[in-house]
């Protein structure tokens, strides 16, 4: 499973970004079991001579298409100093190229009745999309072919100028004045110290805004957008051999060179607690969140972990809900994810409290559910519903042909992390294997009380919500 | 209306999506939008991409078609079939939303619909829960001022299950003491919670400064600490007997499904509920009139201000709406559009700037919004007005008329590729009484608007003194630097600081 959080218009992602394969293994599909044929996708895959990846997908339920670009780059890849960088870059792939004017690149492509129009950065990718009216797929590849062979010849001072004060901007929306934005950003710190390249969070830091100039662009294009570092993906209603065509006009003559490095960054390993206590500024409940560095998107326990975040807290009956909200009312709310990542994972355990409610308390009684799984791991049938759960999900998905986790991000996304564009069934069978046992051993091993972060954002006394007096202590 | 699914919204501060631009007239040509290609370029193996390509013929444009039948007990059947997955969307509409809750019980329909995921049948809150999930989903339920929606997304296969189970919520729902004591505290907790969130106050200050607390839209579905406060089980249940019932509900199955099936489902599971309630007539229009002030909503040291500038705007069905969505798309409804490239892309003030309309059962509001860095906040407020009073000064050009019009229309196909969007549409079409057919209207509306009527609809709805201001951020600064602007006397709002009962046990 992965999972975008994602911001609207030239956004940021912060997570679902699942690991590289060191080697892209071609593994032959795995049948689908009886009632999941409708998962199977039929795709083409190919590459151009400079390197560009060609991922087609027919699918005629609509008359759209969506374009969909990975470029294989994200924060992981920032140079020291320069976090955020990713992210800014992305901006700038907006403001025009040699043929593209300046800021017509979304106007032109609203106008003629694209949806699912945006971009995205996570750790460890960057991706571009829209969905066309299929009449318009060779404006689409124009466009994307245009930014991806000739941005440098139309950037500018200004502009960078400008996208640094728009995603600065984006920062105070999602970190300064978002409820417990600014605490979980140093929670985060913590999880990744530097140097780990996971450290700034994919929007960085404002210094490291503030320093990035044009030679930076210039630079991180020339080494990570070449064609060899890039996957097009078209899905929808086109007509292949008219479609490669286009393919090979549009991409076939962009230069390129060798496929860079990714770097290797050594894993981060929690050998103490870190305990934070913040001060928090703009919510006005106390948050307790705990995390744990977990396994990469698709190695081993990444689905183990998946499925305990389920039966820890999806819908009224799960574990943390039913004990701290319904019996206790102790929570307002409470989350459980694996967020999935191509380095290094993060499954965290989110609480926010009820008026008057300790974070102290809430540990506690966080601590008393996962001993409980500790002890006797969770029943076959949290399991089996949290399959279930996946499985429609993972369906639902492909009712998109683009737009976030549609099927082409999904294609893209499996390519991405193990080189093969339909992995639906193997990563769905992943889920077929975990066992009570196995959520048990995850939680004893992985979840350890004394390898994670915990962190409490509490509001100052007098800005917490008032309580009723007569029940005052 | 252009999107269905969204427009039950009061405003969707976090979106920056789709704003616009002055761009080509036709976006067929090649015109305005591309620079031309460096000299010695022309030349060379690459020229050819200084020409925009042609597009092809434009393909049939596809709309959602939905299909109705009513049972003997007088309940509606809404039916979208998708065939090409074995997915569906099964869910049921109310036609009471917030806007019914009694004056002093804000906050009693929310309250009341969230009541039936409480326990249902001989199911309590955990075995219910447990029950949906064992088919794959947790219900989702939207309590909006117009209505209200309950609703799951299966596997085919799981289908009729989900529609027991549905049944239970609907017509069996539990509600007792219990849950009701819990889920009252839940809902205080949540508008404590809701005091920390700019976006939230800002919508809450807004609704007051367009309807008026004592309007039915005046107030959010959570309604306020004090009047919830006040809420009891009979309260609840009274709500419920009044005004849900087979002639002001309908079942909606949208996806691997055809009429007839749906037809024969909802008669298995809700042929037998009877009750009288029928659907509440509109809430009365809404003034609009000259903004005397402008709304504070103090939040010192906030690194942004939140602006919603906006008025009562139409009723869902007032023949204005498709000149008008015309005239606010070029305003604020695009990414490329005049707001947005203006506050974004030229002044960087801000990671967005938009604007929607938002057409109800009764007259729903038209909203500009942003969230600006707190240093510009006079100047970005500035601009926000500055546009408005562009719109008559320098009008629609019909480059801007012509990109919009393309843009929304042949946006619709690309809409509707979700089983949940589509049943999200049809509960919004029941909800606001639209006809079935509504999107064929919308795209003929939008079609046929002419440039004088879409000017007209600039210069009346978005006349800047019509347009009341509302801005959370730090007091101080709002009061230097939107003082000097002369837009109004600054009022401050203070939320409703009213106690909260201790939760903990």
């Amino acid at each position: 499973m992965f999972r975008m959080k994602a911001l609207v218009a030239a956004a940021l992602v912060f997570s679902g970004s699942p690991a590289l394969a060191q080697t892209p293994t071609h593994q032959e599909a795995k049948p689908l079991e009886p009632g999941r044929e409708a998962l199977a996708i039929s795709y083409e895959k190919y590459a151009l001579p400079n390197g560009l990846e060609v991922i087609l997908s027919v699918d005629r339920k609509l008359p759209v298409v969506a374009v969909n670009i990975w470029y294989h780059v994200g924060a992981y890849h920032e140079q020291p100093g320069r976090t955020g960088f990713a992210h800014l870059f992305e901006h700038m792939m907006f403001q025009g190229s040699r043929n593209v004017a300046d800021d017509v690149h979304i106007a032109r492509l609203e106008q003629l009745g694209a949806t699912d129009l945006n971009g995205t950065t996570s750790f460890d990718r960057t991706n571009y999309f829209e969905t066309v009216p299929s009449n318009h797929l060779e404006t689409a590849l124009w466009l994307e072919s245009d930014r991806m062979g000739f941005l440098l010849d139309a950037i500018t001072p200004e502009k960078l100028e400008t996208q640094r004060e728009v995603v600065k901007n984006e920062r105070r929306e999602s970190i300064e004045t978002a409820p417990y934005g600014a605490a979980r950003e140093k929670a985060w710190h913590a999880l990744f110290p530097l140097p780990h390249p996971y450290h700034g969070d994919v929007i960085g830091s404002m210094k490291d805004l503030n320093a990035a100039n044009v030679d930076d662009v210039k630079d991180f294009f020339r080494k990570w957008y070449a064609p060899s570092n890039a996957t097009l993906a078209i899905v929808g209603d086109f007509d292949v051999a008219k479609t490669k065509a286009l393919v090979e006009k549009y991409f076939g003559t962009l230069p390129s060179h060798a496929r860079p490095q990714r770097p290797e960054v050594a894993p981060v390993n929690l050998t103490a607690p870190v305990v934070l206590r913040e001060e928090e500024r703009v919510a006005r409940l106390p948050l307790l969140s705990i995390q744990w560095l977990t396994p990469a998107y698709l190695e081993e326990g990444d689905a183990t972990a998946d499925v305990l975040a389920t039966a820890l807290s999806t819908g009224k009956a799960s574990r943390l809900y039913r004990r701290l909200v319904l019996d206790k009312e102790l929570a307002q709310s409470v989350s459980a994810t694996q967020q999935s990542q191509g380095a290094q994972s993060v499954f965290s355990v989110d609480v926010v409290a009820r008026p008057g409610v300790s974070t102290d308390t809430l540990l506690h009684e966080v601590d008393a559910v996962l001993d409980e799984v500790r002890q006797q791991g969770i029943t076959p049938e949290e399991i089996a519903r949290a399959r279930t759960r996946y499985d429609t999900r993972t369906l639902a998905g492909l009712q998109s042909v683009g737009g976030f986790g549609g099927k082409a991000d999904v294609l893209q996304s499996y390519n991405h992390f193990v080189g093969e564009p339909n992995y639906v069934a193997q990563d769905l069978a992943r889920y077929e294997s975990v066992t009570p046992e196995a959520v048990k051993q995850f939680a004893q091993n992985t979840l350890r009380p004394g390898a994670r972060v915990i962190l409490h954002a509490v509001p100052p006394a007098r800005r917490q919500a008032p309580l009723d007096s007569k029940e005052r202590h | 209306m252009r999107r269905l699914f969204s427009a039950l919204l009061v405003t969707t501060l976090a979106a920056c999506a789709s704003n616009p631009k002055p761009a080509p007239a036709n976006p067929d040509s090649p015109a305005l939008g591309e620079k031309a290609a460096p000299a010695e370029a022309t030349a060379d193996a690459e020229s050819f991409r200084a020409t925009p390509p042609q597009p092809g013929k434009a393909p049939d444009l596809v709309l959602p078609t939905f299909q109705s039948a009513k049972l003997d007990n007088g309940i509606t059947v809404i039916v979208s079939t998708r065939r090409e997955l074995p997915l569906v969307f099964a869910g049921v509409a109310f036609a009471a939303g917030s806007a019914q809750d009694p004056k002093g019980k804000e906050g009693l329909a929310e309250l009341t619909y969230r009541m039936l995921l409480e326990g249902a049948g001989k199911r309590d809150t955990v075995v219910l829960d447990n029950a949906f999930a064992d088919l794959g989903v947790t219900p989702a339920m939207d309590v909006q001022a117009d209505g209200a929606q309950v609703g799951v997304r299966v596997l085919t296969r799981n289908l009729d299950a989900a529609m027991a189970l549905l049944s239970d919520v609907v017509l069996r729902p539990a509600f007792s003491l219990d849950a009701f004591e819990r889920r009252k505290k839940q809902q205080l907790a949540d508008l404590a919670r809701a005091m920390g969130q700019p976006g939230v106050l800002a919508q809450m200050a807004y609704l007051e400064a367009v309807f008026g607390l004592q309007h039915p839209y005046g107030h959010l579905p959570d309604g306020t600490p004090a009047s919830v406060q006040g809420l009891t089980l009979a309260d609840v249940m009274g709500f419920y007997r009044k005004h849900t019932g087979p002639k002001a509900q309908a079942v909606i199955l949208t996806g691997d499904i055809s009429l007839e099936e749906g037809v024969a489902l909802a008669k298995k599971h809700f042929s037998w509920s009877k009750n009288k309630a029928t659907p509440p007539p509109p809430p009365p229009a809404t003034k609009a009139p000259p903004r005397q002030q402008v709304y504070v909503v103090p939040k010192p040291g906030l690194d942004q201000t939140l602006l919603l500038v906006g008025r009562a705007g139409i009723a869902a069905g007032n023949p204005d709406e498709y000149p008008l969505e015309l005239a606010t798309t070029v305003f604020g409804g695009f990414f490329g559009s005049r707001l947005n490239m203006n506050l974004r892309e030229n002044k960087g003030y801000s990671y967005g700037a938009g604007a929607s309309l938002s057409p109800r059962l009764g007259v729903g509001p038209l909203t500009a919004y942003s969230s600006v860095r707190q240093d510009v906040t006079g100047p970005a407020l500035s601009e926000v007005m500055n546009e408005l009073t562009g719109l008559k000064d320098r009008p629609i050009t019909a480059e801007e008329l012509e990109a919009a019009r393309e843009g929304l229309i042949r946006a619709f196909p690309g809409a509707f590729e979700s089983v949940e969007g589509l049943g999200a549409s049809a509960a919004a079409l029941f909800i606001t009484r639209r006809p079935l057919d509504e999107f064929n209207r919308t795209v003929e509306g939008l079609r046929d608007a002419t440039a004088a009527e879409v000017q007209r609809m600039a210069e009346k709805y978005l006349d800047p003194a019509m347009m009341q201001i509302v801005l959370v951020g730090d007091p101080a600064t709002i009061q230097e630097q939107v003082t000097p602007l002369g837009l109004g006397k600054l009022v401050p709002i203070e939320p409703d600081e009213a106690p909260v009962p201790r939760a903990a046990k």
